[in-house]
């Protein structure tokens, strides 16, 4: 299938009559997704967007619930959002960020039905990368440029127009109900040679890595890797796999509601007992706990690295500790003799 | 910039050699371009690995208190107005501190650069002197130094160093005075229209607590967004409570801020953190004739009471 | 789609009794609102749940009570923050939250003919409460052997559930050894250390378990008596205590190594303890 690039403002319109519509919009030098009230305001030109679509499916801030408390009982109101969504222009880091978080919000005992329903109800028109940026490592995570998994339609930018790969059944009724004409050979063949010409250019080690991090929680290298860490929450913030929340309520009497924040390993108050003891004393702890996190105990509980290598915390880190760096000092490391 | 690197090299090895100190704080080269990063040097064999040069934008300061050991550090004027204050306010003990000063004309704003860019990625720069010329996949665009400069630097008069136990390359000519035309635009405004502009900025905020975490004076060991009991303001992102935070830490800052904005760069979301402690700067400035951190002498304005100070926040008969 | 896990069970707070002298520990009795709210909260000893303050936020706590009494549930409180002040300072008939059953429990099953032996250090000893009032049961008695708890407080007025104690005491199923740190008048019970007590104890190991729970220095000290008794990792068993928010295993908080305190725990032998890293 094909869309021309000038029919994309009228295709989101369309969208919009029947979608909350989700895009990635200009904000100065970088790019947010935004709920959009009019095609026109979607801009595709920067490559990842400034923070991760995950928060339209993971707000930074949900009401979980209202309530009002009487003599009798207490009156629980759910709220969960079950509007339909459409994420256009989301990228394959980012959709691929979408199933790794399905495993948190699922597991074993317990279904999130805040995040569950809004993910049943969205719908991820994908993004190919014809041109990774230069932070960009997702051929090392288990992704890449084209890769459409986790999407329901693969765009993919042959210059003037998108050639449309449908992925999922929910893709392809979607493209059923927008009618959009069949590609063309040449078509096809153009986004063949796209998809060809892509280059992902920094690639991350990670062979052995997880075996490295099996064994390394005592080793010397965590006292160092931390060290020009200021503690903020950007990286964690600007990614799309941190999943980590706090629970609180706002309520003025008897009346209530509770509410989800996003919250951050790398907050000392994280892990604060009631007691005053804090397992996780330091900065070296919580980096370790973040790199652990998604190195190796996601990868335990998961069998999936999390992080999808979107870069996002390499840009975003106001001292530039890089990921990627500290992944190599890890794997370059000496085990420290215990 | 290469000569001043090799010096900063060779000064760190020295210390380091001469055991005068167990660790030198510095810049190493950062993975971005215009981007250098903190380094750690505790091996004089790695003080090759410092470096100097536009990008050494971070203020080391902040990893300077309550440190255990003699410690060097790599500081342009603003990192050592921090560093005052810090002595000042007993965080720092200067006898356990070796200062290697090092004159800034000015430090590079890489969202200046995106912007010129317009999201176009940058990869490469090519230092031609007076100007930088940006490269990237199928472009070359060539910026005026000062025109990329950050605004931080343009109106800092403290480019050198106000304390140092060497100084490497020359003092920065002096400049005109700060006068503040940046806060003068801003109060010019009317009310509605100064809370519009804060408002539409903060908005912004994701609540990383970068700005509160890079800033080398923001230390309480319990910062009161953290606060349970009571709650003083709530944790979500709402921009009625990221104006309260910012004001409030604002008003923890008044006469402590030494004006280098960290709290500006660090912001992911690029806010204008500047405009808001800028005009505390001015306030004490004006006030009390006070400039935090700029010399070893001057009592802090907040320390100190005189029968004479300004009053105009009490009201009068 | 199943429960949503994030919504509380309305219940009555029937009693705040005020359980130590220094009044720092409350125990709180809530009771169900109706029969059907009772049949969604069947719990085992061992398991928490979170108490929800409405206004104020949520906190986990052990459940003390035991499903073998029925109609309520009971826990007993330190006052140390914004839940649980709110908490003590609650007057009876307040409707609070209740989340859960959360959590695992005590391996029940695999205790069975085997000996127990409880260890209980300071206000840690509410779960142990549960477990050692569900054994006590005449129908599940005869399921284990002999019954050891060691129970330890500073002094005497920081004891819970003294009443209990005392009924156990004269009860020959059950051997209870009660310690305080410090000498006082009109104690005759035994003075010292848990660790020192349980090692003039000495329960043995044979077809054994030991339980333990209390601060973390008596755990740290009384680790190497049950050692010394012949106790290996498998056969103790202990609850931790992370700091905890949803409960579920989603918010990421408690996590000891990829193992999630609230979902996977509270209850780990030590063997599975020592394949952790020691964050907790
Ligand atoms: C499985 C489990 C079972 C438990 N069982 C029991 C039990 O049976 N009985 C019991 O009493 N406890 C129990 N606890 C501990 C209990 O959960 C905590 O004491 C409780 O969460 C405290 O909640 P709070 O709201 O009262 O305290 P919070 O308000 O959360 O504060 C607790 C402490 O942390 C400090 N603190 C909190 N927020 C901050 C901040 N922003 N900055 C600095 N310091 C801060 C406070 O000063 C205070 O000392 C259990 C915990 C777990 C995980
Ligand atoms: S860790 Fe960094 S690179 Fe990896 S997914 Fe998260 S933000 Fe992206
Ligand atoms: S508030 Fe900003 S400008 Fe002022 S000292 Fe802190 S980081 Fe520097
Ligand atoms: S650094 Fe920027 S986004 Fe982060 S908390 Fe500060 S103002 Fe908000
Ligand atoms: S309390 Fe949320 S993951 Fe355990």
């Amino acid at each position: 299938m094909i869309i021309s690039k000038s029919a994309i403002s009228g295709l989101l319109d369309k969208l919009i009559a029947e979608y909350q519509v989700y895009a990635p919009v200009k904000e100065g030098a970088y790019s947010l997704f935004k709920q959009i009230k009019s095609g026109s305001e979607a801009d595709f030109s920067n490559k990842n967007s400034k923070i991760p679509p995950k928060g339209i499916l993971f707000p930074q801030s949900e009401k979980l619930f209202s309530y009002s408390v009487t003599p009798e009982g207490a009156r629980v109101d759910e709220c969960v959002d079950s509007a339909q969504k459409v994420i256009f222009g989301v990228r394959p880091c980012d959709a691929k960020s979408l199933l790794l978080l399905d495993n948190v919000f699922k597991n074993d005992k317990y279904e999130d039905p805040y995040y569950l329903t809004r993910r049943a109800n969205t719908i991820l028109v994908g993004m190919g990368c014809n041109d990774p940026a230069a932070t960009c490592f997702c051929t090392s995570m288990n992704t890449g440029p084209f890769d459409s998994t986790g999407m329901d339609l693969l765009l993919v930018d042959t210059g003037d127009n998108y050639v449309v790969e449908a992925v999922s059944d929910k893709g392809r009724e979607l493209a059923a109900k927008l009618g959009l004409a069949a590609a063309g050979d040449a078509d096809n063949a153009a986004a063949a040679k796209v998809k060809e010409a892509a280059e992902v250019a920094c690639q991350v080690t990670t062979e052995g890595l997880k075996a490295k991090l099996d064994g390394n929680f005592y080793d010397e290298i965590w006292d160092r890797v931390h060290e020009k860490c200021l503690g903020c929450g950007s990286c964690t913030y600007s990614c799309p796999t941190c999943h980590c929340f706090d629970i609180v309520d706002d309520a003025v009497d008897c009346n209530g509601c509770r509410i989800r924040n996003w919250d951050s390993c790398m907050y000392p108050l994280f892990t604060l007992h009631g007691s005053g003891h804090n397992p996780r004393t330091g900065g070296k702890e919580r980096m370790r706990q973040r790199v652990m996190h998604k190195f190796k105990y996601f990868v335990d509980n998961f069998n999936a690295t999390a992080c999808v290598g979107c870069g996002r915390c390499i840009k975003n880190c106001p001292v530039n500790l890089d990921i990627r760096e500290v992944l190599a000092d890890i794997l370059g490391s000496e085990a420290r003799d215990k | 910039m290469q000569k001043l690197a090799a010096a900063i090299q060779d000064a760190a090895k020295k210390l380091l050699d001469d055991q005068k100190v167990d660790l030198v704080v510095g810049f190493a080269r950062g993975s971005l371009p215009l981007r250098s990063t903190p380094g750690f040097i505790r091996k004089s064999c790695d003080a090759g690995k410092l470096t100097w040069d536009y990008s050494c934008e971070n203020n080391l300061a902040n990893y300077l208190r309550k440190r255990e050991g003699k410690v060097a550090v790599v500081a342009k004027g603003c990192d050592t107005r921090a560093i005052v204050a810090l002595i000042k306010e007993n965080q720092i003990n200067r006898d356990n501190l070796y200062i290697i000063g090092v004159p800034c004309s000015g430090m590079i704003d890489r969202n200046k650069a995106d912007e010129l860019l317009d999201g176009k990625e940058l990869l490469e720069v090519e230092d031609k002197g007076d100007t930088l010329v940006l490269k990237g996949k199928g472009f070359a665009v060539e910026a005026k130094l000062a025109d990329l400069c950050h605004d931080t630097c343009k109106t800092c008069c403290y480019g050198t160093p106000v304390v140092y136990d060497m100084l490497i390359g020359e003092p920065v000519p002096a400049k005109a005075e700060d006068n503040f035309d940046d806060v003068r635009a801003f109060e010019a405004k009317s009310p509605a229209e100064r809370k519009k502009m804060l408002a539409e900025d903060l908005s912004k905020c994701i609540r990383c607590y970068a700005c509160r975490n890079a800033c080398p004076m923001c230390y309480c060991p319990e910062c009161f967004v953290d606060c349970s009991t009571p709650v003083w303001i709530e944790k979500a992102p709402d921009t009625a409570d990221n104006m309260l935070f910012q004001s409030v830490r604002v008003l923890h800052l008044a006469g402590r801020c030494v004006d280098c904005g960290a709290c500006d760069r660090a912001c992911p979301m690029g806010i204008n953190l500047r405009g808001i402690t800028r005009k505390m700067v001015k306030e004490v400035k004006e006030l009390f004739g006070y400039e935090a951190g700029v010399n070893m002498e001057d009592k802090p304005a907040l320390n100190e009471f005189t029968a004479d100070d300004p009053q105009p926040f009490l009201v009068k008969e | 789609m199943q429960r949503n896990p994030y919504l509380p069970l309305p219940m009555k707070l029937v009693k705040n009794f005020t359980e130590t002298e220094d009044k720092l520990i409350h125990t709180f009795t809530f009771e169900y609102l109706s029969e059907e709210d009772e049949k969604s909260f069947p719990y085992m000893p061992g398991q928490f749940a979170e108490i929800c303050v409405f206004g104020k936020g949520e906190a986990p706590f052990g459940i003390a009570s035991s499903p073998t009494e029925p109609g309520h549930l009971k826990f007993s409180v330190a006052k140390v923050g914004v839940v649980s002040t709110a908490l003590h300072m609650m007057e009876e008939g307040t409707i609070v939250g209740m989340r859960g059953p959360l959590g695992n429990y005590y391996p029940l099953e695999q205790m069975k003919g085997k000996n127990v032996v409880i260890i209980g250090g300071g206000f840690a000893f509410t779960t142990l409460r549960s477990l050692a009032t569900y054994m006590l049961k005449p129908e599940h008695r005869g399921d284990y052997g002999n019954l050891t708890v060691i129970y330890g407080a500073r002094n005497p007025g920081l004891l819970l559930y003294k009443e209990e104690l005392a009924e156990w005491d004269k009860r020959s199923d059950i051997d209870l050894v009660c310690t305080i740190d410090r000498p006082v008048e009109g104690w005759s019970g035994r003075v010292g250390f848990i660790p020192n007590v349980t090692k003039e104890v000495s329960p043995s190991s044979d077809n054994a378990v030991a339980i333990i729970c209390g601060p973390p220095v008596m755990i740290k000290f009384t680790m190497p008596v049950l050692e010394e008794c012949g106790f290996k990792p498998e056969q103790v068993i202990m609850s931790l205590e992370n700091r905890m928010k949803c409960g579920i295993g989603m918010c990421g908080r408690c996590n000891v190594g990829s193992k999630y305190v609230c979902k996977d725990g509270p209850v780990f032998t030590r063997a599975e303890l020592n394949q952790l890293p020691n964050e907790y």
